[in-house]
């Protein structure tokens, strides 16, 4: 069996791991503001 | 004929055409140039204000006599929070749907002009009331403080005008669907008939607040107004209006940004199903300015809480679908690993540059948002100036500096100028002070709220407070990063002028992406407005009929006019 070389033009790898960073992002700024309001409220 | 003439012929024809539909028709031009130079006189006076607040939060600079703290913040936010954007967007949008869709007819073009006068007519009602004083009650005009009739028949005019301008806008597009029949549409003309739709619908809340509630009681036919009722109202158009100042800069984003690259966009029906998400999700969310009102049932804010977090879907597929495009991009280049790509965009380019710092911004932006919308969370920012900080990142630098950075090609696109080597230069130059002064600005302001310094007032040792002290150097750091801003709008009203009037005569492109070869074709129904319109109206209907309808059945006496100023 030929082994196919997939054209690194297609790879989005980079567009994953950034969406991820976003989502990341809005997770810790969540996570900080929940933990001050549970100290305060 | 010849067949070679006869290609000859076709080949001229085709590039005449080309030529006609690359370059906005001078006609259509220069409503749209009529629009942004307003918007852009609007930023300059409005910096000044912003300029002004700062320094006075600092403690250490006080206002002349003749003007208040309150007047300057009301010229801040009612000129760069309405005016700004409202006749920036006009102008982007007439000249993107002329580029897109083709040139206004007379008619069409016509229609354009009365809504840009009737919304300059608008303009300049409501300034004479806020600079005689008559109308200190910020942009938002919260009821019970009572400003002149004359101010909020003013903003009536400029949104009756803004609708006459997206009437011109939904017309010429509706003529390219009937002259184009089964074709799939130019992504810039429909989504510049998205964000119109979306903007009509939410300024039916406003309209209503203003001509049944406001107008009658600031003349005195009325004694007393509704105030939670005349706020929800405000709300149902006040967050929808975040996405219709957000959606022209996703434009510039998804439509101009492939093209200055070098790419394509990465999905037309994915940019579509975006739109029309932010179309069904962008107005039945206002209760999420409302959490702390007494008089809305719990159950409601929640439901809106969850209907404000659908929000994340859209903006996370715009995150995806703009990262795609700029990696695939950078690939082609030779980029390689997991980030290489980032490093082969095109930094120097002011065309890029720009919105893409503004894009970085709109991430701890968004991120700032959910946490105000988070029904518990709320609690712990609302009415601080966390708020301040976080609609600076993504409305004064997610979509201003978009905005800003798209001036910088489309003025001299419009009037036959070109965007110079040294103005794109001065233009980055504009882009990094920018960043750095809202990066100061904002973060002192996020860091200042959750340590419970409130938004809106002006300076106050609260009778010299422990708590307040703290605040102090974060409202120097402010004044600070403002100040950094105020240069940054200095050097764009010199390069708007430069632009405008004195840089070399030329060609300057308006870039508009093609869609990548191998993404898939869009669904018809992505297209289908009734569809949509229905389902954006039926969740609206659903998510605020019972609370309006409880706060109008339990209304209590409401309130007589307040002029605290």
């Amino acid at each position: 069996m030929t082994k196919q070389k997939k054209s690194s033009d297609d790879n989005l790898k980079g567009t994953l791991f950034a969406t991820f960073g976003v989502g990341l992002v809005i997770i810790i700024v969540w996570v900080y503001c929940f933990d001050l309001f549970i100290g305060r409220f | 004929m010849t067949t070679a003439t006869k290609e000859t012929t076709q080949s001229t024809i085709t590039t005449s055409v080309k030529e006609k539909i690359e370059k906005v028709d001078r006609r259509d031009a220069k409503l749209a140039l009529a629009h942004i130079y307003v918007a852009f006189i609007a930023l300059f006076l409005g910096g000044i204000a912003g300029l002004l607040q700062v320094l006075v939060r600092s403690g250490s600079f006080d206002l002349p006599s003749f003007i208040n703290y309150y007047q300057v913040l009301t010229v801040h936010g009612v000129l760069l929070g309405l005016v700004l954007t409202t006749f920036f967007i006009m102008g982007f949008q007439a000249a993107g749907v002329s580029r897109s869709c083709g040139t206004f007819t007379d008619k069409q073009r016509a229609i354009g002009w009365a809504g840009f006068w009737v919304s300059t007519v608008g303009l300049v009602a409501a300034a004479a009331m806020i600079l005689t004083n008559e109308a200190s009650v910020l942009y938002t005009f919260y009821a019970p403080l009572q400003a002149h009739w004359i101010y909020y028949l003013g903003l009536a005019l400029v949104i009756v005008g803004s609708w006459l301008s997206s009437l011109a806008q939904v017309m010429r597009f509706n003529q390219w669907r009937k002259e184009h029949k089964g074709q799939t549409t130019p992504l810039l003309g429909f989504m510049v008939v998205v964000n119109n739709f979306l903007w009509f619908v939410a300024t039916l809340g406003v309209a209503v607040e203003v001509l049944v509630q406001l107008i009658p009681w600031s003349l005195g036919l009325v004694e007393r107004v509704d105030v939670l009722l005349s706020r929800t109202l405000f709300w149902y158009f006040g967050h929808a209006l975040v996405y219709f100042w957000l959606l022209p800069a996703y434009m510039i984003w998804y439509v101009v940004i492939p093209k200055v690259i070098g790419g394509k966009i990465f999905s037309d029906a994915l940019a579509k199903l975006s739109f029309m998400l932010f179309l069904i999700l962008s107005v039945p969310v206002g209760l999420h300015h409302q959490f702390t009102e007494p008089g809305i049932d719990p159950l409601w804010k929640f439901i809106q809480t969850i209907l404000t977090m659908f929000v994340v879907v859209p903006s996370l597929m715009t995150a995806f679908s703009l990262f795609a495009t700029f990696e695939l991009r950078g690939r082609e280049l030779g980029g390689k690993g997991i980030f290489g790509w980032f490093k082969k965009l095109p930094w120097n380019d002011s065309r890029f540059l720009l919105p893409f710092i503004a894009m970085v911004a709109f991430i701890p932006g968004g991120a700032t948002g959910i946490v105000n919308a988070s029904y518990q969370l709320n609690e712990l920012v609302h009415n601080t100036i966390w708020v301040t900080g976080h609609f600076h990142l993504t409305v004064a630098t997610g979509v201003a500096l978009t905005y800003i950075g798209a001036a910088f090609w489309l003025i001299p696109h419009l009037n036959g100028r070109k965007l110079t080597k040294r103005a794109n230069s001065m233009a980055n130059c504009v882009g990094i002070l920018w960043a750095i002064g809202m990066a100061i600005m904002s973060g002192a302001m996020h860091v200042a709220g959750l340590l419970g310094a409130p938004r809106r007032s002006a300076y106050s040792t609260y009778g010299g407070s422990e708590q307040a002290t703290e605040w102090i150097s974060y409202q120097v750091a402010q004044a600070i990063g403002g100040s950094i801003l105020f240069i940054a709008i200095l050097i764009i009203t010199a390069l708007i002028i430069y632009v405008s009037f004195f840089a070399p005569k030329g060609e300057e492109e308006f870039p508009i992406g093609e869609v990548a070869a191998g993404s898939a074709p869009t669904p018809a129904i992505l297209e289908n407005f009734k569809v949509w319109g229905v389902i954006m109206i039926a969740v609206i209907i659903f998510a605020y009929t019972i609370p309006i309808f409880d706060i109008i059945n339990n209304s209590p006496l409401g309130s007589v006019g307040y002029k605290l100023w």
